[in-house]
């Protein structure tokens, strides 16, 4: 079990460091979508073949493939709910600047009157 | 009254505020009808210019300040066409008010009248004496401790202890919203929190900044009103999480 261990915790610490430092570049969101799309391969080619997945846990100590792609969809999961949260907090600065710029001129204009 | 008594209660008339001319005080207003009122009327027989942030009040909270205005003139009104959060509104009032001629000295004011007038005049002499750029009010300087909630004390008591920045600046309450600051501080503000993560984020700031920094002990009215009003300590949690993740944000 030692190996998924260190495996895992290692991609999802890589995974979070890279996205979080390199955030909004073209690189990353290229890196982003290359990713996605090696996730649902994977994904679909474990359905169609799922013994080849358990051949794969076997090779990291993992006794069935089911609980692999369960690990993967966890860091996964993981990975999307941090970007996601960083991304509304964008958009929330971003509409909040928007608003204030209203609020302002309408001071403004109130107080030209 | 709701508002902080002042120790020489002045007449409603003739007041004298004109030696606070380069003073704004801001506040950010939401849903405080019952009580706006009285505490800004209260507060401009000091401090003439006040803006008010409304943050999209449904209670007539802004109703309540056009009706002060017409008795203290040097109040503004700034709404916010959708509700953004206290964080927001207190930069744009800050942006409001460092854009006004003359503006000097910068206090952030709550509307729950849980803020004394008397404090922020004492602060406001400090900034003008004193080689400081902002004063920050606490809870925890002279003998009023033990007027905090037993509660709200432990959990205020705990942040400082854990905050190694806090501790660095010598800061002993976190998320106190009294503070006066100078031009040096407001015009670099810049507050992207914008719900109550933003006491945590104006000590950044702060830091950051390299901002000359001192406390000043107030006395916060822990009035009915204001503590059914207050935050809650759950929120405590909220304001961890956005910590650790603001760093990583876009400016």
């Amino acid at each position: 079990m030692l190996v998924i261990q260190i495996v895992l915790i290692a991609a999802a610490a890589g995974l979070v460091w890279f996205f979080v430092t390199n955030r909004g570049n073209s690189k990353a969101s290229a890196g982003f979508k290359l990713l996605f799309v090696a996730f649902v391969m994977l994904g679909v080619y474990a359905m169609i073949r799922p013994d080849d997945l358990t051949v794969v846990a076997g090779w990291v100590d993992v006794g069935r493939g089911t609980d692999l792609m369960l690990y993967c969809l966890i860091i996964a999961f993981a990975f999307t709910t941090v970007a996601s949260y960083l991304r509304f907090r964008e958009l929330e600065i971003r509409f909040a600047r928007l608003a204030r710029v209203v609020a302002l001129q309408n001071a403004d204009a109130e107080d030209r009157e | 009254m709701v508002a902080g008594r002042s120790r020489n209660p002045r007449p409603a008339t003739g007041d004298d505020n004109s030696g606070n001319a380069d003073v704004w005080l801001i506040v950010p207003v939401y849903n405080e009808a019952p009580v706006i009122g009285d505490v800004i009327a209260n507060a401009s027989h000091t401090f003439g210019n006040i803006v008010c942030v409304d943050d999209g009040s449904t209670d007539g909270s802004a109703e309540q300040i056009r009706a002060a205005q017409q008795v203290a003139p040097g109040v503004r009104l700034v709404r916010h066409p959708v509700n953004l959060g206290q964080g927001a509104a207190i930069q744009t009032g800050i942006e409001y008010a460092r854009a006004r001629p003359g503006a000097r000295y910068f206090v952030t004011f709550d509307a729950d009248g849980q803020h004394r007038v008397d404090d922020v005049e004492a602060m406001i002499e400090r900034l003008r004496a004193e080689p400081v750029d902002i004063v920050i009010g606490t809870r925890f300087g002279g003998s009023q401790t033990l007027s905090v909630p037993f509660l709200r004390r432990i959990v205020l008591r705990s942040i400082v202890f854990l905050s190694v920045r806090n501790r660095r600046l010598g800061l002993t309450d976190a998320h106190n919203g009294l503070r006066a600051f100078n031009r040096t501080v407001a015009d670099d503000l810049d507050l992207l929190m914008n719900g109550m993560s933003h006491a945590t984020e104006f000590v950044g700031l702060v830091d950051r900044h390299k901002w000359r920094v001192t406390e000043q002990p107030v006395t916060i009215l822990y009035t009915e009103y204001s503590r059914a009003k207050g935050q809650s300590l759950f929120n405590g949690v909220n304001i961890l999480a956005d910590g650790l993740l603001h760093a990583r944000l876009r400016r």
